[in-house]
């Protein structure tokens, strides 16, 4: 017997029985590992799983096909086809009961001996069997035998002929007259019943797929076409086929059999199976010769018709079951994308499960989820600290957080925005602060500055002190103390506008901090506040201070060991008070003490104990720097700041760099940082429209903040913020894109009304006019001819909606309510970029409620569904 | 009906038996290694005279350039009928009986040589490729015609030139070649290819070395005794022609048998070697036997022609041929 191919079958009813066949009948049962290891004679499959062989069935050879009944009882019952063309029922390990004692032994015989193919059991009715034979002549080759008959009458007459004496043949068991003979002339090599109509029986003949239909079979469906092989049926999908030839799979449509809906990829060997997935839908696996790989293909996404021309897409994949080249496989009738694979030699088994591709997403907040097979995950981030505070820490949270408190959108009270972020972020703070303080400054009438006030102030410090000329020295003496002090301190304009951007002190020419000490002390910044008042050379002003602070509620008292402390300040160089706290100061917790000591106890000019201690505010040493250091030190100091602030991204340093290209350095090393693109987006646009905002990486700041808003579907922020944008950079506004041109005369009727007396803004003048008292425009300015109607109610355009809420006489008084705003879209003039019909923005939304077509009949575009994000909704409710 | 036009180019050949064993490299390969070629078609028949090879060009290429091989000098293209579905009772003549009226003896009016091949599984019309637009043209009112193009069956176009064409005379055809029937009776049978392996050198055995030596019993028994002997590897299926001795050396399920086992007898058309210009001569023998519905194979070859009548007609068969030309019949039938 030549080596045949061996082929899997699982049993239909049992999950864990399954027959291989080559030269012979092999039934096995697959089990766990551990339970098998017991009897001898098992075979592993894979770690888990190991099969028993049951039993041996080798009495029918040069079988070419087996199908096994598709009914419980007789539960083993197996059709073989053989190389002569004759169908023997056989079966398999089972006592043989009353029911297929009587099948079991039958054979059905062909007129004329030539190969059977393939074999088929009518899924419904079971009783039929349709074999697939090679051509012979005018012979039919597609034979249905009804296995429940009886032998015919004519079989005796037809032995009479019979002289072979290899055909001794026992005629009780033996029919010959098939119950349908079809493909008359024609070779079949490859049946299956579909399983849409029981009564309907699909071929794959020499050239063509035919469909036979056993009510009238003289009549056939069929498609020349090559790909005849392996016909099968999607079980999920009642109209869907597929077929093969030689390396090439044809999948085909019932509802549409005049060609393959697809071809997949050609491989380069010939195809030997090709299988639907029982268990998952448009899932195929092919199998080619002298491979080791099966090749999937996905064709679950198929469905997807935005239009008709949009090719389906399907995802192919291997997988490799075992090492050695596969002689056949089987899907798992039940258990999920499971398969019992065999090899070409030795009926080597794996069992094997396909691993589902992992799709994974993201959402916009802060969820990720994957699916897998039937399962859909739900990530978390497992942390110690809980959930929560990871998820509130992370920016893109904070973000939408602020976008929904309507963070940045303070231009008055600009400091305010800090507040609204949360209130509880030093550099945001400090930031907003910044900006409140320059605003303020420009909206100084009284300060005198040469050129353009708003483009010196938003320069920064830095700036502002490099121009600094004129600057004078003063000493003073202690405030409420005749003592002079040997401390210079400068003064120039310049270095009292830097002053007045720190905040220290408030408009007017007079150096006064009393405003800002007790703005402090209200807010309990008592060490802040003592130090503020003794660079002001006030140490009596400190200590009153820091006395208030140990004595308000919920005060240090040690502010009073610090106020004693203060109290014996001598300049004496080499008293023991400067010794004892120049070294006891490090020990001090709170920097603002502590470079209070470093100020009294230091050089003049040289003041690094103050100015570089880091936990103090930049606002405070620079203020301070303006004040006690001289032209030649102040520029280095503030420049060496500047750098490190750039350097650490900390938006402190917006005070000295301004927003300016230093400024942009800045903010990108903190949104390098933070990712915080909101707070760059929103601050940046403060800055001079001409330099800062066409720095590319602020477009981008802008762009990938929108783009944020667009992606948690906060389009209404993201509308206010682009109308906010819009406000302080007049450059950002898009041109008009869209222009409604005249039917007639072709002209522009938003531009011609744009040069009316009476400005309208573009086209939303049309319509917009709810009162009877307001002009309409319904026809063209430029030549009379009326414009477009609504599709809904036929009316002219610029008609107002009939029976809309806002229309009515409170419109004049209300002015532009809400309503009266919707009121106004409903009266806008929309169409469709496809069809170009159009309406009435109300109607054409009201319309598009219940109806997915266009209104205009006979029109059939799906003018909604060719938006796609028409169907979403907003996330934020504004 | 549909009559496809395969796609085939194909040659025929003569080998003399005494020059076949330079040929027997290539024709071993093209009959039992298929893998290696990328032939088609493939037909040997061994005859008393010689062995007549029809060969696609793909197989052409493995026969050697021999003065022991003549090779007729056109292409040609097989044309093979096709009844739709239909319904045909199960008692329907099978071969040349059934084309007789509708192919051949068109063909033949219009003075179209053919040369028939018949197998197992169908019959093949082989004519020539320069005659394909008349053949088209007198058999397009008969049939669907249909031309196979790398492998997809499509709709042929007639070739449109309809200027010319010699009106049919429509004369009766006598039967003008001695015709002969061996003793021994033949089977016309198949096999799975797959066991064609097993098998394998019994047939190189039947079709190169059992020809010659004549088993001593054998011979004397009956000088009318023909060797002959078919073969043919087409698309893939196998088809075999051998008269039945050479059937009882095979083992037992390998050779595909039908239900009835019929026998076949063979009537043999010519004295000297036919030629291929001449036409007329398949339906000479087919209309008659079309007539009286007997079925028939057909297998022609390089020098005489082959039918195969069921042995019970054989003698019916005499009489539908004696009755068409008695002289020739009387002189010749032996």
């Amino acid at each position: 017997m030549s080596g045949s191919k061996p082929d899997i079958l699982w049993s239909p009813h049992h999950p864990d029985r399954y027959v291989i066949c080559d030269s012979e009948l092999g039934l096995y049962r697959i089990g766990p590992v551990g339970s098998a290891e017991t009897k001898a004679g098992t075979l592993p499959l894979s770690e888990e799983t190991a099969a028993t062989l049951l039993a041996i069935n080798s009495d029918t050879p040069y079988m070419k096909c087996v199908a096994w009944y598709p009914k419980h009882e007789p539960e083993c019952l197996l059709a073989v086809g053989q190389a002569n063309g004759r169908v023997v029922l056989t079966s398999l390990g089972q006592s043989h009961n009353s029911t297929c004692k009587e099948l079991v032994g039958k054979e059905f015989v062909p007129k004329h001996a030539r190969q059977c193919n393939t074999l088929a059991w009518n899924p419904v009715d079971s009783n039929l069997l349709a074999a697939g034979l090679d051509k012979h002549r005018a012979d039919f080759s597609v034979l249905i035998w009804d296995i429940s008959s009886k032998f015919a009458p004519e079989t005796s007459v037809a032995a009479e002929k019979i002289r072979l004496s290899s055909v001794d043949l026992d005629s009780s068991t033996v029919v010959t007259k098939p119950l349908y003979e079809l493909g008359q002339n024609d070779a079949c090599l490859s049946l299956c019943w579909l399983l849409r109509d029981p009564k309907l029986l699909l071929a794959g003949m020499h050239r063509n797929l035919a469909i036979f239909d056993l009510r009238n079979t003289s009549q056939k469906t069929f498609v020349n076409t090559k790909a005849i092989q392996g016909v099968t049926v999607d079980p999920h999908f009642h109209d869907r086929v597929a077929s093969f030839f030689e390396g090439q799979v044809a999948i085909w449509d019932l509802r549409k059999f005049e060609k393959p809906v697809l071809t997949l990829t050609e491989q380069p060997k010939p195809l030997t199976k090709v299988a639907w997935c029982p268990t998952r839908t448009g899932l195929l696996a092919t199998l080619t010769r002298d491979s080791n790989i099966i090749r999937l293909y996905d064709m679950q996404h198929t469905p997807t018709p935005i239009g008709d021309e949009t090719e389906p897409t399907i995802i192919e994949r291997s997988v490799q079951p075992c090492e050695s080249q596969i002689g056949s496989f089987a899907w798992h009738p039940s258990s999920q994308n499971r398969m019992v694979v065999v090899s070409a030699a030795n009926r080597v088994m794996t069992d094997f499960t396909v691993f589902e591709r992992i799709s994974l997403a993201w959402s916009s907040t802060t969820s990720l989820m994957w699916a897998c097979g039937r399962h859909l995950y739900d990530c978390v981030e497992d942390s110690a600290e809980g959930i929560e505070s990871m998820i509130e820490k992370d920016i893109a949270t904070k973000m939408r957080q602020r976008a929904q408190s309507k963070y940045g959108h303070d231009t008055v009270q600009v400091w305010r925005n800090h507040l609204l972020a949360g209130g509880n972020d030093v550099q945001l703070k400090s930031l907003w602060f910044d900006l409140y303080y320059m605003k303020q400054c420009v909206e100084d009438m009284e300060l005198k500055l040469q050129g353009n006030k708003q483009s010196v102030v938003y320069s920064g410090i830095k700036n502002i002190v490099k121009t600094s000329s004129g600057t004078a020295e003063s000493r003073r003496c202690w405030t409420g103390s005749d003592r002079q002090t040997d401390v210079p301190r400068y003064h120039s304009e310049e270095r009292c506008l830097a002053l007045r951007l720190c905040g220290w002190i408030s408009r007017g020419p007079d150096i006064d901090v009393e405003t800002f000490l007790r703005s402090l002390e209200q807010e309990q910044e008592w060490e802040r506040a003592a130090a503020v008042a003794l660079f002001n050379l006030d140490i009596r002003r400190a200590i009153q201070i820091l006395n208030k602070g140990a004595t308000a509620e919920k005060g240090d008292l040690n502010l009073n060991v610090v106020a004693m402390a203060l109290s014996g300040y001598t300049d004496e160089k080499s008293s023991l008070w400067r010794e004892m706290c120049s070294s006891l100061r490090l020990q001090l917790k709170n920097p603002y003490l502590c470079i209070m000591f470093a100020f009294l106890t230091s050089e003049p000019g040289a003041y690094d104990g103050v100015l570089y201690e880091s936990s103090v505010a930049v606002r405070d040493r620079v203020a301070f720097a303006c004040m006690f250091l001289s032209d030649a030190q102040l520029p280095r100091y503030i420049d060496k700041l500047t750098n490190e602030m750039k350097e650490a991204g900390n938006l402190e340093g917006i005070l000295l760099t301004g927003l300016t290209k230093d400024g942009v350095d800045l903010m990108e090393s903190y949104v390098d940082r933070t990712g915080d693109v909101q707070t760059a987006s929103f601050c940046m646009l403060k800055g001079s429209p001409g330099d800062v905002l066409k720095d590319p990486r602020v477009q981008s700041w802008i762009e990938n903040y929108r783009n944020l808003l667009d992606a948690w579907r906060f389009w209404h922020k993201r509308a206010e913020f682009d109308i906010h944008r819009g406000k302080l950079d007049p450059s950002s506004k898009p041109l008009a894109q869209v222009f409604v041109s005249c039917n007639f005369c072709g002209k522009s009727i938003s531009y011609s009304c744009s040069a009316m007396p009476h400005q309208g803004r573009g086209f939303s003048q049309y319509g917009v006019s709810g009162s009877p008292t307001k002009s309409k425009v319904t026809s063209c300015p430029g030549c009379r001819k009326p414009l477009p109607r609504c599709a809904l109610c036929l009316m002219n355009m610029g008609t107002p909606v009939s029976n809309c809420p806002g229309t009515g006489k409170s419109d004049e008084k209300v002015g532009l309510t809400r309503e009266n705003k919707l009121a106004q879209f409903n009266n806008w003039f929309t169409w469709c970029h496809n069809c170009r019909h159009g309406g009435h923005a109300g109607h054409m939304l009201n319309w598009f409620r219940d109806h997915t077509e266009c209104p205009v009949s006979a029109c059939t575009c799906k003018c909604m569904q060719l938006d796609t994000t028409g169907n979403l909704v907003p996330s934020d409710s504004s | 009906m549909e009559l496809h036009i395969l796609e085939h180019s194909l040659k025929v050949a003569s080998i003399e038996k005494e020059g076949i064993q330079i040929c027997t490299h290539g024709l071993i390969k093209l009959a039992f290694l298929a893998s290696k070629t990328r032939c088609k078609f493939f037909s040997l028949t061994e005859t008393p005279e010689d062995y007549t090879i029809i060969v696609d060009e793909e197989g052409f290429k493995e026969l050697p350039q021999s003065e022991h091989i003549s090779v007729a000098d056109a292409t040609w293209l097989a044309l093979n009928v096709v009844s739709g579905g239909g319904n045909a009772s199960s008692s329907q003549p099978i071969g040349v009986t059934k084309i007789a009226k509708s192919v051949i003896a068109p063909l033949a009016d219009h003075n179209i040589s053919v040369f028939m091949l018949s197998t197992y599984q169908t019959d093949f019309i082989l004519v020539r490729e320069r005659d394909l637009p008349m053949v088209m043209h007198t058999l397009s009112s008969e049939f669907t015609l249909l031309r196979v193009v790398n492998g997809e069956t499509v709709a042929a176009h007639n070739l449109g030139v309809t200027n010319g064409f010699v009106k049919p005379k429509l004369v009766p055809r006598p039967i003008i070649h001695p015709l002969s029937s061996p003793s021994n009776m033949f089977c016309v049978t198949s096999l799975d290819p797959d066991t064609l392996p097993s098998v394998a050198t019994l047939l190189m055995d039947v079709m190169f070395y059992s020809g010659g030596q004549k088993e001593p019993g054998a011979s004397s028994e009956d000088s009318s005794h023909i060797r002959f002997f078919s073969f043919s590897l087409i698309e893939g299926y196998i088809s075999l022609v051998m008269d039945e001795q050479t059937t009882q050396r095979f083992p037992n399920n390998v050779l595909f048998t039908s239900a009835s086992g019929e026998l076949w007898k063979m009537v043999r058309i010519g004295g000297q070697p036919l030629g291929f210009d001449e036409c007329g001569i398949v339906a000479q023998i087919s209309e008659p036997l079309a007539t009286a519905d007997i079925p028939a194979y057909y297998i022609s070859t390089f020098k005489f022609d082959h039918a195969l009548v069921p042995e019970e007609n054989i003698q019916s068969v005499i009489g539908a041929l004696r009755k068409r030309d008695n002289d020739h019949f009387q002189s010749y039938f032996v």
